[in-house]
């Protein structure tokens, strides 16, 4: 009986073969199912260049470009402008220039900045170069200098250190009148699910010859949340 | 029989056939592990290399092993190079694939592809790291901070934020990452707060490491190095590590049964009977007698290796949090495979001799189930690490493992040359205290 008629015992594969909603029925089923294994296809990975005077990625976990490349302009450019008003002029009549040893950048903060850390000694350096109040020597010297002495760099003022340690880069041919350290440090404040981090870049500027000091610091402040809305509810500007 | 039956009929006798003679990773590759641990590195590279081309499910896993092979030999760029690939195709299959695991639940786990055990994708980075010291050392520093990356994406998804916690029993995670960001940033002679910072982590996974709070202490108040000598750091890669095998779940079967029965109670269908076992692979870890290393420099005996990498103790950790994800999917698939039966015996409305074939069918197509067994087989059971101030030179180093306190042979012999304020890396193989041991030493 099956054999000589099979579709009347399947009322519905005889409308699915007949009736124009199952076959509308079916395309949309077809659909879903399509969409929904192309929908599960790997993909590839994109990349774009970002435009200048674009906003950077703000990190969801950490700092990123967005807290210390405006760290870094800020203090830079206080320190520079500091300086400037304490330059002497030479007898040609310019800036008499100060030669500088970038020693380098601390992280004191309670974040791992990873790959960070080099470009930040880079950025600083490369904004004091072409400022007109120092004459930076080449990290690989002072680097070269720290291999030889073996001394720490947070070592350095120790009064023999020191002397140890300008003596060598004289010797390279690089006499310096200032040491500078960069220091990065933060504070946490935690509020149930939301914590606030104050980052803090501190340029520590020291005179070799006299002992003589000076700071100059920037600082960003920036909120984490676990949820979209903590923004808001934490620092709410009406409340 | 109705069309309609035969092509139901052909399409589970496809099915069937599409699980027909295929061996488990686990039998293909016993045979380049032995060759592997017999010192047999020749021959154990053909066997791979032919696995390589003739299973295209199994390319990355068998990339992995001629990459420890390549390293063995002295080919460190050939293996950074597959390192590289099969890291970042694994970063590429860490998208699920929804075509792919609707396929699985009609066949098995066989025909996903594999896209790594979370250790298996740290280790990838630690041996990139290890390689590149080998030859060049320009890229380490990247790839130390990759390992860290990883390391803290994988202890994010399996533990969430929760910080592991050492009573518990849970992934504590796999310190050599930080060990080696800490050795590489105080060699700069600058960075010791980053080495400071790195070494701290370690500790944190290893409290009981008195080595590690050498470290700390060297750079927190000391230096690198005394003027005019360089470090020799000793890379032991001890014993034989995780491998999978198939193994049968028990439990699982059972419970299928019982519902199963519950199922043929109170409904109107006829499941194939539940005689297949369900089977899941399981990370096993052969013993090993080595403990440590014992390494001499110019015949004095200088000390100890200390594990920074518990690879046996990770594997067999986070082979136990996937094991629920694992079995639900053996269990599921089980079931689409006994609903299908089910739905097609219903269908065609079989005589009782019909259905007594397909039940014959379905337990035959649940049968064929094959474990994911593939893994990378040619890790060691550990990874040691002994570091060694020496003067700048020329050295003739030692190396003989240790079991029990006893040093045991055979014994290596190699000759360094340390550089002032610089490290100087050699990498050993240890798989057991039969096999000749291997050694590598950096080249730049």
């Amino acid at each position: 009986m099956r054999a000589d008629h099979p579709q009347s015992h399947n009322p519905k594969s005889l409308s699915s073969a007949c009736d124009p909603l199952w076959r509308r029925r079916d395309w949309i089923l077809g659909l879903v199912s399509m969409s929904t294994l192309a929908a599960g296809c790997r993909g590839y990975q994109y990349g774009h260049i970002v435009k200048p005077g674009a906003q950077d990625l703000v990190g969801s976990h950490e700092a990123g470009s967005e807290v210390f490349h405006p760290l870094v302009d800020e203090s830079v450019a206080k320190l520079l402008s500091r300086q400037e008003e304490q330059c002497h002029v030479g007898p040609d009549g310019n800036p008499q220039k100060k030669t500088i040893c970038f020693v380098c950048v601390e992280n004191k903060m309670s974040e791992d900045i990873g790959d960070f850390k080099d470009q930040l000694y880079e950025q600083i350096d490369s904004k004091i170069l072409e400022s007109d109040v120092f004459r930076p020597i080449s990290r690989r010297m002072v680097d070269a200098a720290l291999h030889e002495t073996r001394l720490r760099p947070d070592s350095l003022m120790v009064p023999d250190n020191m002397h140890l340690f300008t003596s060598v880069l004289q010797r390279q041919g690089a006499p310096i009148d200032y040491l500078l350290y960069a220091k990065l440090t933060s504070g946490t404040t935690q509020r149930n699910t939301s914590k606030q981090r104050d980052y803090l870049l501190t340029l520590e500027l020291t005179n070799v010859h006299s002992g003589e000091y000076s700071k100059e610091s920037a600082e960003i402040r920036k909120g984490y949340h676990k949820t979209a809305l903590g923004g808001i509810w934490n620092y709410n500007p009406l409340k | 029989m109705t069309p309609q039956t035969i092509g139901v009929a052909c399409c589970l006798c496809i099915c069937l056939l599409s699980g027909i003679g295929c061996s488990t990773h686990a039998k293909r590759i016993s045979l380049s592990r032995s060759l592997f641990y017999e010192g047999q590195l020749e021959a154990c590279r053909d066997r791979l290399e032919k696995l390589h081309k003739s299973h295209r499910h199994d390319r990355d896993v068998t990339n992995l092993d001629l990459a420890v092979v390549d390293l063995l030999e002295g080919r460190c760029k050939d293996a950074e190079s597959r390192l590289k690939d099969v890291r970042d195709r694994f970063d590429h299959l860490e998208q699920e694939s929804i075509s792919e695991k609707t396929i699985s639940m009609w066949t098995d786990d066989t025909v996903l592809s594999y896209a790594g055990e979370d250790y298996e994708k740290i280790l990838i980075r630690v041996y990139l790291a290890l390689a590149n010291l080998m030859h060049e050392g320009i890229d380490a520093e990247s790839y130390t901070l990759q390992i860290q990356d990883k390391h803290d994406a994988v202890m994010q998804r399996l533990w969430g934020e929760k910080p592991a916690d050492e009573k518990s029993n849970k992934f504590c995670g796999l310190p050599i990452g930080f060990y080696l960001r800490g050795m590489l940033r105080e060699q700069t002679h600058v960075d010791y707060d980053d080495a400071l910072r790195s070494y701290t982590q370690v500790a944190q996974l290893l409290p009981t490491c008195d080595p590690i709070r050498w470290d700390i202490e060297r750079v927190t108040q000391g230096v690198h190095s005394q003027p005019g000598c360089g470090v020799i750091y000793v890379f032991a890669m001890v014993g034989r590590g995780p491998c999978k095998t198939e193994s049968v779940e028990q439990p699982t079967s059972d419970a299928l049964l019982i519902a199963d029965r519950i199922v043929s109670a109170v409904g109107p269908y006829k499941l194939p009977p539940t005689i297949a076992p369900i089977k899941v692979p399981k990370v096993v870890v052969p013993d090993s007698d080595i403990d440590s290393v014992q390494v001499a420099v110019d015949r004095q005996p200088i000390g100890s290796t200390v594990s920074i990498a518990d690879i046996d103790q990770l594997a067999l950790e986070t082979s136990q949090a996937a094991r629920n994800q694992l079995i639900a999917r053996a269990v599921a698939r089980r079931v689409i495979k006994k609903a299908t039966v089910a739905t097609v015996k219903q269908q065609t409305s079989s005589n009782s001799l019909t259905s007594l074939g397909f039940d014959a069918a379905g337990v035959a197509w649940e049968a064929l189930e094959k474990a994911d067994t593939r893994c990378w087989g040619l890790l060691p059971r550990n990874i040691q690490v002994l570091r060694i101030e020496a003067p700048a030179g020329t050295h003739s180093i030692s190396i003989a493992p240790e079991h029990f306190g006893q040093t045991g042979r055979p014994t290596a012999h190699e000759q360094v040359t340390v550089v002032d304020g610089r490290n100087t890396y050699i990498i050993g193989w240890f798989p057991d205290t039969f096999t000749a041991p291997r050694i590598l030493t950096s080249t730049h």
